[in-house]
């Protein structure tokens, strides 16, 4: 007996009835399989499967059936293939052969069925062939009389005017061609079946397409080529009127038996743990080669790139082999690792690498799925040279294939790799060498892969088909991580290096491989760089002095209730800088500025420029052993300050204190001085990674050329005011002062420490009408979350610099302040400030760049051996041109070191090798992706950790010391020193603070008894174990609810173990981003508005208490487990238990709709603030919800509900409730299914608890990839879980599957009572949900109301009103 | 000219870029290095070289010298 499976088998044509339904299996022609006798055709009875034979499925095909299960409707893992057969072919005989074939092959004859044990593979004996022929017959083709009777002649109809011979062959292959991606494109039904499909195309008087589609769950590559020969063999005997050679291929059942040996057998163990081994050698977390830069889910499609390298290439490769004692697809992998290592700018890579998985093995007969993917992992040291990289593929492939079997699956489960951010491998090479030199009855073939199956980020295929054409390449990519020209980009590169690779000698070291190609180099060194400018020659001060004599009675600069014109502030600077004069100030010397900001600062500064000399600031604020170092290296011939003391005076500078400084006896006119552009402007200092700060001297050339490009560039006006917030001593601050007093516009300076205050800023934006200024990008994230942005509409030009802008702070500033624009520029101090710039744009995907370069500025992305990377590709950023500094005063080894000669620009040039990593972009900008070094940048403050690593270590009693910049939360950079030795760490923060600025002081000085050092005996940073900050030490009570709160709210956004109410903030490791959350914070608890001011003047929770105690009552925690949705009313509560991602607020719109008598309380998940532990069972969670549900309601009668996973957890909690003697009265379940439904499907990925939190807010996931897309939805539904923390998601992510695998361990009991059930009625992609199923577990009746919706609509709008409807109803019955 | 054992064993060994003494006659050639791609290039080599007519299924299967020898024609 057989099962026809005849529902795909005809073609029902396509609209235009074009096609004929090439059925060519009569009923008497299905192919007797020789066991079970001819086929019964019984129409209709498609799924009968009494006769079928099951199978359980291998791994591999487990490994299938999972991702297809993820995503029933994608057709991902359709894969096909195309013959293009060129001579006769009899149609017929063909379909003749396959039937053969297909009775031959039981992989094609298979349907997977779910089943409560898991998936099983029912084995037909017969299927009935789904071929479609698709012939337009002999009017298109002449001299052709052999018409079978499949021609479909109503081809002609459809295209009736082509005469041309060539013409119809083309429109036939274009046809062809639509209808094969049209056929891919749909998903298969692995329960139904078939799955595969043929189809045949004539496309030419003797050119014929046959089109095979097979589900990747039964077929692999090598499977396709035994089918295909198979084909070839069985009609060429048929042709020739022969009997075919006897079957040769073995049973699915041997499959599924030597896989089942395998999985039980010791060498399974064996290979666990040579995996598991090989995972710790790569530090417990090989990190995936990603040349998209990221990871993604995959997708349903891909893309593809094809290439047939140029003939010859193989044989040269085959050179290459020779000489290296390999294979040329060990070279190809070898060329795919350097490949990959220079895109990713890695020395070590991890490739996947596609495996048969048959040799030594009877599989070799067997067509089916059995390859399998894993990961070689190479080391790329630059030194060595490709033949030494071919061998190391050798001998790390040989050591892999030894352990072949163990699935890729396992691996990354066993390594809890799951989640689109946590793969294995990067690009996959797929060598298939597989023999397809074959000939239908002396037609010779050529296959062509149509589909290679799912593409998690890159194949590589490479074909050798042995048809004499030479290699094929497909490059396939994930569409979610590459657009067509960075597919194009990455295969025309890789072309490219297998060139150079091919021509190479053996002796050529890696480095000396680039995979720019030459029109790309062109291009990022040339065309991207085209900046020549012709400027005056002017200096920093010239124009300020014009300007002045032009518009003498405008207002210069505004400071508190003092104002300067252009002239008066031009004279006090005048007479200054004469006094400056007498005491040596002039072109070349130094002079030292140290005084507040003020009306006196910017009139010294400009008095020091016009004096001719450099100026150099010091922050007032500085330890005054950093000040006494300076002083010394840059011997400033004076120094100013606003009062005596103000600087040490161990260095013995001569001062000019302002304070009672007579200088109304000099001159009012500008100061003659022989001074030119080479002469320095200024002299900034910056941290330095031996522990001193170096002096970084910018000439009046580069500064002035920075100006200009801004002015032309902005277009500053007289009506301007640009805000002067940045402290002198940060370059940032030079176009502040200067800028607008060249242009005529109006400084408008802020106090000092005015800078960290946004209310303040604010307040003072907002007042002075201030149109122009500058944010460093965490500061301005802190400005437009907390301060009253939206009050500066007077701001029409924002500049974000100093470190990465997020892409966030871009679309919150496109909100808050829709009236101005927001510019990203970059650039070290040793370029005179800024080098590159980019207008954001709000809303624009992806990272904000930096931008592309400036006037007479040109831009590097370079490699280790300082070749151009080509667009997308990460290098170290190299700057040259005008604006570079002359060096660091007095350290000529450090600027040779920093300042090489530019290989690229006008002979003699320079350029500054900047530490930052960076990419160019298609379009010419360049984005910064981190720095190659150990310098930072906090708050955009430039630290080397060797300084303070330094500082650290000259203390007494540390022995060794490091320090680290710390992301233990995302966005949330601390500053952490290490130390080992006998030193108290608390004390060791505090010496520092004299000795370091406050920014480069440690959040947390954490000792250690030892430093975590990996096998090459160098630190292992990532193993320094976070600090964690303890107060509370001795520490009194809490007095009154409102200090626990707080206390508990410190603790809380601190991460601290223990808070006591007299803790300081800042002392526990507080951060001005971490207060912005703490506000946040107080304000959902206690509705009160909180500044980050009252946070700096009452920084303990007991000061913090005093100042909140007049306001209103605490609100109760939102993420707590009981969340009180209606606390008041007389009559018995409900509790509504969370859902899958563990929050309870979606039953907020609920409790409004059940009436002001009615109680609802939401109960959710642990975790979701705190470091509690996660339940182990869902028995355990219920009980723990019961003794919270006792709390609120010590007996019953209870009411309970429960959506999705809460309607698991009200089960199982009315079941505890009743064991114990209470009474429950409802229980309610929104479409919540029993554990066992559950149990054998695929437990959810990463990507699942994104889903999880947009279902709780009643959505479904579309194209969200990341948490910030979700946020990003969210916050557009005007979802309250927008406002969930990167904390609260990040715990969701693990409470999500952790609900998922307790879901499936769950046993139910037996609850005595009705259930009332809302089903959520749209077809679901789970259709085997069945609520029927908790019968067993339900002693009365299942009362079920249908919605018409899908699972996470349920709670929404018009359900949610059904829903509370029959809920009402149902509970004033149980009143009554 | 027909194969002999030992030069299986001195083409294998060239391919693997061994020493023929260190290839065994009895044992799994997988575990020395051999895969596909070199099973399919001495069959091309043997097939050119010496008249041939295995399939590479049949080397594959059981890829040990031994258990060649039969099939290459070592008498």
């Amino acid at each position: 007996m057989s099962v026809l499976l005849t529902e795909n088998t005809g073609d029902a044509g396509d609209a235009g009835g074009t096609e004929s339904s090439g059925d060519l299996g009569a009923a008497g022609n299905t192919v007797d399989t020789g066991n079970t006798g001819r086929a019964d055709r019984r129409p209709g009875s498609g799924s009968g499967s009494d006769t079928d034979t099951v199978l359980p499925l291998t791994a591999a095909q487990s490994g299938m059936w999972f991702a297809q299960a993820l995503d029933p409707l994608s057709p991902a893992q359709n894969t096909a293939e195309c013959l293009r057969i060129e001579g006769p072919l009899d149609p017929d005989l063909f379909a003749t052969a396959l039937r053969r074939v297909t009775a031959e092959t039981d992989a094609l004859r298979v349907r997977v069925v779910d089943t409560p044990g898991g998936p099983r593979q029912h084995l037909a004996a017969t299927v009935e062939l789904p071929l479609t022929v698709h012939d337009p017959g002999d009017a298109d083709y002449t001299d052709h009389t052999d018409v079978t009777d499949v021609t479909d002649d109503t081809d002609d109809t459809d295209d009736p005017d082509h005469t041309d011979n060539t013409d119809g062959a083309d429109g036939a292959e274009a046809r062809a061609d639509a209808w094969m991606r049209a056929d891919l494109a749909e998903p298969c039904d692995l329960a139904k079946g078939p799955l595969f499909r043929h189809a045949l195309f004539r496309v030419g008087q003797d050119r014929w397409l046959w089109y095979q589609r097979i589900h990747h769950l039964v077929m692999d590559g090598y499977g396709y080529s035994l089918l295909v020969r198979r084909t070839a063999e069985i009609y060429t005997a048929l042709v020739r009127g022969e009997e075919p050679p006897p079957r040769t291929f073995g049973s699915l059942a041997d499959l599924v038996a030597q896989d089942d040996a395998y999985r039980s057998s010791a060498a399974f163990e064996a290979d666990r743990a040579h995996w598991a081994h090989w995972a710790a050698e790569c530090g417990d977390r090989p990190e995936a080669s990603r040349l998209a830069g990221r990871g993604a889910l995959p997708a349903r499609t891909f893309r593809r790139r094809t290439a047939y390298p140029e003939p010859g290439t193989k044989e040269r490769l085959r050179a290459v082999a020779d000489r290296t004692r390999s294979t040329w697809p060990d070279v190809l992998i070898a060329a795919q690792a350097l490949y990959t290592a220079r895109a990713t700018d890695r020395s070590e890579v991890v490739l996947g690498l596609p495996l048969m998985g048959r040799m030594g093995s009877a599989a070799l007969r067997v067509p089916g799925m059995v390859m399998n993917v894993l990961p070689l992992r190479l080391d790329l040291s630059p030194a060595a040279t490709f033949d030494e990289l071919v061998r190391q593929v050798v001998l790390r492939v040989r050591e892999l294939r030894r352990h072949q079997r163990y699935r890729y699956e396992d691996i990354r489960r066993d390594l809890g790799l799951l989640g689109e951010s946590r793969g294995l491998v990067g690009p996959l090479v797929n060598v298939m060498p597989f023999d397809y030199g074959v000939d239908f009855a002396g037609a010779p073939a050529r296959a062509r892969n149509l589909s290679a199956g799912p593409v998690e980020d890159l194949t590589v295929n490479v074909y050798d088909r042995a048809d004499g054409r030479g290699l094929h390449v497909d490059h396939d990519g994930n569409p979610a991580l590459y657009d067509d020209a960075e597919l194009a980009a990455h295969q025309e590169r890789f072309l490219h290096l297998l060139h150079r690779i091919a021509g190479s000698g053996a002796d050529a070291p890696l480095s000396s491989y680039t995979i720019a190609t030459p029109a790309e180099h062109e291009l990022v060194v040339d065309e991207f760089n085209r900046t020549g400018r012709a400027l005056p020659p002017t200096t920093l001060v010239g124009p300020i002095e014009s300007r002045a004599a032009l518009t003498p009675e405008a207002t210069a600069l505004v400071y508190g209730d003092t104002s300067l014109t252009y002239a008066g502030l031009n004279e006090r600077a005048n007479r200054l800088a004469r006094h400056l004069r007498t005491l040596g100030a002039g072109p070349g010397a130094v002079v030292a500025v140290s005084v507040p900001r003020s009306v006196e600062l910017v009139v010294s500064l400009l008095a020091v420029v016009k004096a001719g000399a450099a100026y150099l600031p010091l922050d007032p604020d500085y330890p005054a052993g950093r000040l006494t170092y300076m002083l010394q290296d840059a011997a400033p011939v004076c120094a100013v300050v606003d009062r005596a003391g103000r600087l040490p005076a161990d260095a013995g500078t001569p001062l000019v204190v302002l304070d009672g400084l007579d200088v109304s006896g000099y001159p009012r006119i500008d100061p003659a001085r022989p001074l030119t552009r080479d002469h320095p402007a200024y002299l900034i200092y910056t941290s330095g990674s031996t522990g001193r700060p170096k002096g970084v001297v910018v000439p009046h050339a580069a500064i002035d050329n920075r100006l200009r490009w801004m002015q032309d560039t902005y277009r500053l006006t007289a009506g301007d005011r640009v805000l002067q917030k940045t402290p002198s001593s940060f370059d940032v601050s030079v176009w502040e002062f200067f800028w607008p007093l060249r242009v005529g516009a109006t400084l408008v300076v802020a106090e000092p420490g005015g800078h960290k205050d946004p209310g303040y800023l604010a307040r003072l934006i907002h007042e002075q009408a201030v149109t122009v200024c500058h944010f460093v990008p965490s500061m301005l994230q802190v400005f437009l979350s907390e301060a009253d942005a939206g009050s500066c509409g007077s701001l029409r030009l924002v500049f974000a610099s100093g470190e990465a802008l997020p892409r966030e702070t871009v679309n919150a500033f496109g909100s808050a302040l829709p009236g101005a624009r927001l510019h990203n520029l970059y650039g070290p101090t040793e370029a005179a400030v800024d080098v590159t710039y980019h207008a954001c744009v709000p809303g624009a995907p992806g990272p904000v760049p930096i931008g592309g370069p400036v006037w007479n500025t040109r831009l590097y992305v370079l490699d280790a051996a300082l070749q151009p990377c080509p667009p997308g590709v990460a290098g170290e950023l190299y700057l040259a041109g005008r604006q570079l500094a002359d060096g660091y005063l007095n350290r000529p080894e450090l600027t040779a070191c920093r300042f090489v000669a530019d290989p690229f620009g006008p002979p003699g040039g320079r350029m500054y090798r900047t530490g930052d990593l960076a990419r160019w972009t298609g379009r010419g900008e360049v984005e910064y992706l981190g720095r190659t070094d150990h310098q930072v940048k906090l708050r955009g403050q430039r630290i080397e950790l060797g300084e303070i690593e330094t500082a650290l270590a000259a203390l007494d009693g540390v022995d060794g010391a490091c320090a680290v910049v710390r992301e233990d939360r995302p966005g949330e950079q601390r500053l952490v020193g290490y130390v080992t030795g006998r030193a108290d760490p608390a004390a060791l923060r505090a010496a520092l603070a004299p000795v370091l600025p406050e920014h480069m002081v440690p959040s947390a000085v954490v000792a250690l008894d030892a430093f975590p050092l990996g096998p090459s005996g160098k630190l292992e940073r990532r193993e320094l174990p976070a600090p964690v900050f303890t107060g509370g030490g001795g520490a009194r009570r809490p007095s009154g609810p409102r200090e626990e709160a707080l206390t508990r709210l410190f603790a809380q956004v601190l991460e601290a173990e223990r808070v006591g109410p007299d803790d300081a903030f800042f002392d526990l490791g507080g951060t001005s981003l971490l207060a912005v959350r703490l506000v946040a914070r107080v304000r959902e608890e206690f509705g009160t508005e909180l500044t980050i001011g009252s946070l700096f003047e009452a920084p303990t929770p007991a000061a913090l208490a005093a100042r909140l105690d007049s306001t209103g009552p605490a609100a109760s925690d939102a993420l707590g487990v009981v969340l009180p949705l209606r606390a008041g009313g007389e009559r018995p509560a409900l509790f509504a238990i969370h859902p899958a991602g563990g929050i309870a607020w979606c039953y907020a719109g609920l409790a409004a709709r059940l009436g002001r008598d009615q109680p609802v309380y939401g109960v959710q998940a642990r975790g979701l603030t705190g470091d509690e532990a996660l339940p182990r069972t869902l028995h355990e969670e219920a009980a723990d919800y019961v003794r919270q549900i006792r709390a609120v309601r010590p007996h019953g009668p209870y009411r309970l509900l429960g959506w999705s996973v809460g309607g698991v957890l009200a089960h199982t909690v009315a079941v505890l409730l009743q064991e114990a003697g209470e009474k429950v009265e409802l229980l309610a379940l929104l479409d919540a299914f029993p554990a066992e439904q559950w149990r054998e499907r695929p437990a959810p990925e990463e990507g699942d608890a994104l889903t999880a939190v947009l279902r709780m807010a009643g959505f479904d996931r579309t194209d969200e990839n990341t948490p910030d897309d979700v946020v990003a939805t969210l916050r557009r539904a005007g979802s309250p879980l927008a406002g969930l923390g990167d904390r609260t998601l990040a715990r969701i992510v693990d409470i999500v599957p952790n609900h998922a695998r307790m879901m499936r361990e769950h046993r139910h009991r037996r609850y005595e009572g009705d259930l009332l059930f809302f089903t959520a009625a749209a077809p679901r992609a789970e259709d085997w949900l069945d609520r029927e199923s908790w019968r067993p577990h339900v002693s009365g009746r299942i009362v079920n109301l249908d919605l018409d919706c899908t699972h996470p609509q349920l709670l929404r709008g018009p359900h949610l009103d059904d829903i509370a409807a029959v809920l009402t109803a149902r509970t004033r019955e149980l009143d009554a | 000219m027909a194969l002999t054992r030992e030069q299986i064993r001195s083409d294998v060994a060239d391919s693997l870029g061994e020493n023929p003494s260190d290839i065994p006659f009895d044992e799994n050639l997988l575990d020395h290095g051999l895969d596909s791609v070199r099973i399919m290039a001495l069959l091309e080599r043997w097939r050119r070289d010496h008249g041939v007519e295995a399939a590479f299924a049949d080397l594959a299967e059981q890829p040990a010298i031994d258990a060649w020898a039969p099939l290459l024609g070592v008498s």
